[in-house]
């Protein structure tokens, strides 16, 4: 039936009717090319970043290897502009991540970052770390008042934090005050959780340093 | 055929791209939606509290936690007060230590007694003397970032609700003592005769205790019990039992001078043991026979005149700018003699039984409807309206107070159920509609008990201005936390009173005192005459009827001194004048203060009137500025007035005692006070946990804490984006190919 009705309309029409129909057609294409190709490109380069996020973990992990080894700043790959500095997992989802350091550059593309203003964590005063919610700090999402995060030191240490409390600040007024107070760790990243689009607030995590294990 | 044909195709595509977009769309939004604010409302931690938490006057040091303080350790107060007539001036004096060894922030905080205000802040942190200038509230901000931008000590008090003003303090050094020195106006209450003064001194709990048990420091946690004196520094938990033996936690000197203005009868304290010494001429001083008190409990002091039937008016006048600054205060009859007629009345009940009064609430109305219909005589005439969101009249206009019609209403008041929305406004309006305003053998009264439940005030308001005519309103305040600003306000434009009760048990109390007041109206149309060109202002305007057991304060502005005023009033009847000479009256600090708040007040009532808001806010911030009262729309800023330190001569510690300026005394708090106090100190954890302020020469610490990095990818977002692109293109190309086939 339905073929039938597109087919009456078909020969109806002469053929100089068809040809601006054509030329129409052709356009489209071309505009249609270029949308494909423009969102392909778009696809690839979030596919990049996920992949960016996941492999640089390996190559970090090599880099961490020799940080524990007694190198002081093992940069991960010639050009990278920051190195690791420890190693965070929280046992409870067998999460972990290394941790980069935060020096100015591109450091949470590919991981965790510790920002160099605040002490280093399991130091007195409160060691901000900070990664994107969509990759390395998803898990923030889960854990709960009581869980344990665990640092792990390049000299084998590991510092055992527990988390007391959630928090949900501006990122410009975060009363995040790094110096003073026992230690303690700020994990930070972009809230809500599951937004697309990126906005001014912050989630955080407060731990407070329970153990250490040499 | 094709084009309408191809039309449709390109439509179609439109409809999916449409349709795909916005689904895109919605997706975005609901992931926004789904941003929840997660509740972050934990209880404080040990020893820490937030600045809602507290209900004494406070110095908090900031921690590393942001919007938790430690209050740092008090070591003495003292309160100076001075009674002039009803005006009280109370100037506390608070010294509190800095127990860490680091420079610290902090922030004072003092919650005032409802409808007193703050006019002056004086503070001594280290050897830097700090007094407060008031100024526009964007000006005062302005100011204090500018001087603490120049590195210089400064602070700020703004008024963060109407009843608590903070203050903060930066840069307190280790160790160091910080004394902080307020003033404000306050005005005696006068009830049956006699006049209440409360200072609050007792701590009220201000944890409010949910699932956590608060018995913290003292008791089993790991970071208290290393601190053998951690109680010090949870005030809520010290019992008056829990005071140490030897010495006092918070010793509180209270010294008072009282000016009554009238032959004073006895003078007392409510709670604590006093040494009161007349000094004729309605003249005492107060002051507490044990030495130092605990501050475990308010301090109250009574006192009532010799003579309580005689109406007596007194006068205090202050100079001020060359302006005279009038406060008559008149004293009704505290005692009515039997040969005063009984006024009969008109009145009708509004009882609010809507949703908001179910329970204790709605039983208290009910009694107390109750108790004022039992109480009616059969001269009188009365009518009741229940609300809602409906309305219900029992007798559709006021009828005679007869049995039965009594019987009538008692058991509509029995049957009174709660539930339902708050429609005040047709009620109110139908309750102030007088069906016979020229009836002068009645008076006309509206008694409205409600719990206030409602957004509308502004309307309501209006409602009273408008429709008042002969009648006056009554408000009652049921339930625990009524709605105090509508019913205060109401009443003073009903020109009536405002009763409040609280539980079952004040019922029987409350309306017994409400309906005295409600069958004696001792003065009405009540005014004060002064000499042609002398008065400048008069507040409050008109001036309120004078109901029993109740005083009325009214301020002036005069612009030259002496003369006299006659003061005319009506009471049973009959005209009340009296003549009084301004030539000799004595003269009281505060009557300024005192006109300028009352003039604030009454400005602000006159939003109700129609009047605009940029006339009242320019008005309010005028006289604010004028009378250096901190308001809703100004401040005081602190500005630095130690006395410049010769520069040859080296500044010692020592010195600091010579260089207090001019007028200040904090003598009170310097008495050497007994070591069982001096070593307050706080527990160690929690000094680790303050955040640490800066040397002054150091830069200035970012009040913002740490900016964060962003921490989200565009990752699913482009992913997303180019998934579409590519999914509409393939759409698209598909339909073109299709096309090409036909």
């Amino acid at each position: 039936m339905v073929t039938q009705v597109f087919r009456v309309g078909v020969e109806a029409p002469s053929g100089e009717e068809r040809r601006p129909q054509r030329r129409r057609g052709g356009l489209a294409g071309l505009v249609a090319a270029a949308l494909l190709l423009t969102g392909a490109g778009l696809f690839g380069q979030g596919v990049f970043m996920t992949a960016k996020a996941e492999l640089s973990q390996i190559l970090l992990a090599q880099a961490w290897a020799r940080a524990q080894n007694g190198e002081t700043t093992p940069r991960p790959w010639g050009w990278a502009d920051t190195w690791p500095v420890a190693r965070i997992s929280a046992p409870s989802l067998g999460e972990h991540a290394i941790v980069l350091a935060e020096a100015g550059g591109e450091a949470l593309a590919f991981g965790p970052a510790h920002l160099a203003v605040s002490p280093h964590p399991g130091d007195p005063g409160t060691s901000i770390i900070a990664a994107h919610r969509d990759t390395h700090f998803a898990f923030l999402r889960e854990v709960m008042p009581g869980d344990e995060i665990i640092i792990e030191h390049a000299d084998g240490r590991r510092s055992v934090f527990q988390i007391t409390h959630t928090q949900i600040v501006h990122a410009e007024r975060s009363g995040i005050e790094p110096e003073g107070g026992p230690a303690r760790l700020a994990l930070v990243t972009c809230w809500p959780f599951g937004s697309l689009t990126s906005g001014p607030e912050r989630y955080v995590v407060w731990a407070e340093l329970v153990d250490e294990i040499s | 055929m094709t084009q309408s044909r191809s039309n449709d195709g390109s439509q179609g595509w439109l409809g999916v791209t449409i349709a795909i977009a916005s689904f895109v769309a919605s997706l975005f939004l609901w992931s926004d939606a789904r941003a929840d604010t997660i509740a972050d409302m934990t209880p404080a931690p040990d020893g820490m509290v937030r600045l809602s938490e507290i209900n004494e006057g406070a110095l908090l040091l900031k921690t590393v936690d942001a919007g938790l303080y430690v209050p740092a350790p008090m070591v003495a107060t003292d309160v100076a007060l001075d009674i002039s007539g009803p005006v009280v001036r109370a100037t506390v004096t608070q010294r509190f230590e800095n127990p860490s060894e680091a420079w610290v922030e902090g922030t004072y905080v003092f919650p005032l007694p409802d409808g007193s205000g703050v006019d002056r802040l004086r503070m001594q942190i280290g050897d830097r003397f700090i007094e407060g200038e008031i100024h526009e509230r964007q000006e005062a901000r302005r100011i204090y970032e500018e001087a603490r931008a120049a590195g210089q000590r400064a602070s700020l008090l703004e008024q963060e609700r109407p009843n608590m003003f903070t203050t903060s303090v930066a840069n307190i050094g280790p160790g160091e003592t910080i004394i902080v020195q307020i003033e404000y106006q306050d005005v005696a209450r006068l009830d049956d005769g006699s006049f209440e003064l409360r200072v609050p001194l007792a701590i009220t709990p201000r944890y409010i205790p949910q699932d956590v048990d608060f018995q913290l420091v003292s008791t089993g946690s790991a970071r208290g019990s290393s601190a053998p004196d951690a109680r010090r520094i949870t005030p809520p938990l010290m019992l008056p039992v829990g005071e140490p033996d030897e010495g006092l936690r918070l010793p509180v000197t209270i010294t008072t001078t009282l000016d009554a203005g009238f032959d004073l009868g006895p003078v007392a304290s409510r709670y604590h043991a006093t040494i009161v010494e007349h000094d004729g001429d309605g003249r005492a001083r107060i002051r507490l026979a044990d030495g130092p008190i605990p501050a475990n409990r308010d301090f109250v002091l009574n006192w009532r005149p010799a003579d309580e039937t005689i109406p007596s008016a007194a006068i205090f006048t202050e100079e001020v700018d060359g302006q005279t600054y009038l406060l008559a205060q008149i004293l009704p009859p505290a005692q009515l003699s039997d040969d005063v007629p009984r006024r009969p009345r008109e009145t009708v009940f509004v009882i609010d039984n809507s949703g908001s009064m179910a329970g204790q609430s709605m039983q208290q109305a009910r009694q107390a409807l109750i108790f004022a219909l039992e109480r009616l005589e059969p001269t009188d005439r009365f009518n009741v309206i229940r609300f809602d969101n409906t309305m219900e009249t029992v007798f559709p206009a006021p009828v005679d107070a007869s049995e039965a019609n009594i019987a009538t209403a008692l058991a509509f008041a029995r049957g009174l159920d709660a539930e339902g929305g708050t429609e005040m406004l047709p009620a109110l309006v139908e309750a102030l509609r007088d069906l016979t305003p020229n009836d002068q053998s009645r008076v006309r009264q509206v008694v409205f008990l409600t719990d206030g439940a409602i957004g509308n005030e502004a309307q309501l308001f209006e409602a009273i201005d408008l429709g008042l005519g002969r009648s006056r309103l009554f408000p009652v305040g049921i339930g625990s936390a009524p709605n105090t600003y509508f019913m205060s306000r109401a009443a003073r434009l009903g020109r009536g009173t405002f009763t409040h009760i609280g539980q079952v048990s004040e019922v029987a109390e409350e309306m017994e005192a409400l309906f005295t007041a409600l069958e004696r109206p001792v003065m009405t149309n009540l005014d004060a005459l002064f000499p042609a060109d002398a008065l400048s202002e008069i507040w409050p305007a008109p001036l309120p009827d004078l109901y029993y057991g109740e005083p009325v304060v009214m301020t002036a502005r005069l612009n030259r001194p002496g003369g006299e005023m006659i003061l005319e009033g009506e009471t049973a009847g009959r005209t009340w004048r009296e003549t009084l000479s301004l030539d000799n009256v004595d003269s009281a600090s505060g009557i300024a203060t005192l006109f300028g708040r009352n003039r604030i007040r009454a400005i602000e009532e006159t939003r109700f009137q129609g009047a605009s808001h940029q006339s009242v806010d320019a008005a309010v911030l005028q006289t604010a500025l004028d009378f250096h009262l901190v308001s809703r729309l100004t401040s005081l800023v602190a500005v630095d007035v130690t006395p410049a330190r010769p520069s040859d001569e080296q500044l010692a510690q020592t010195q600091v005692p010579n260089m207090i300026p001019e007028g200040w005394d904090f003598e009170a708090v310097m008495q050497d006070a007994p070591s069982a106090y001096q070593d307050a100190s706080l527990d160690p954890s929690l000094i680790q946990r303050l955040r640490p302020g800066q040397d002054p020469n150091a830069p200035q610490l970012d009040e913002n804490g740490v900016p964060l990095p962003a921490t989200a990818t565009p990752r699913e977002l482009l992913m997303w984006v180019g998934a579409l692109m590519m999914l509409i293109a393939l759409i698209w190309l598909l339909m073109n190919r299709e096309r090409r086939l036909w």
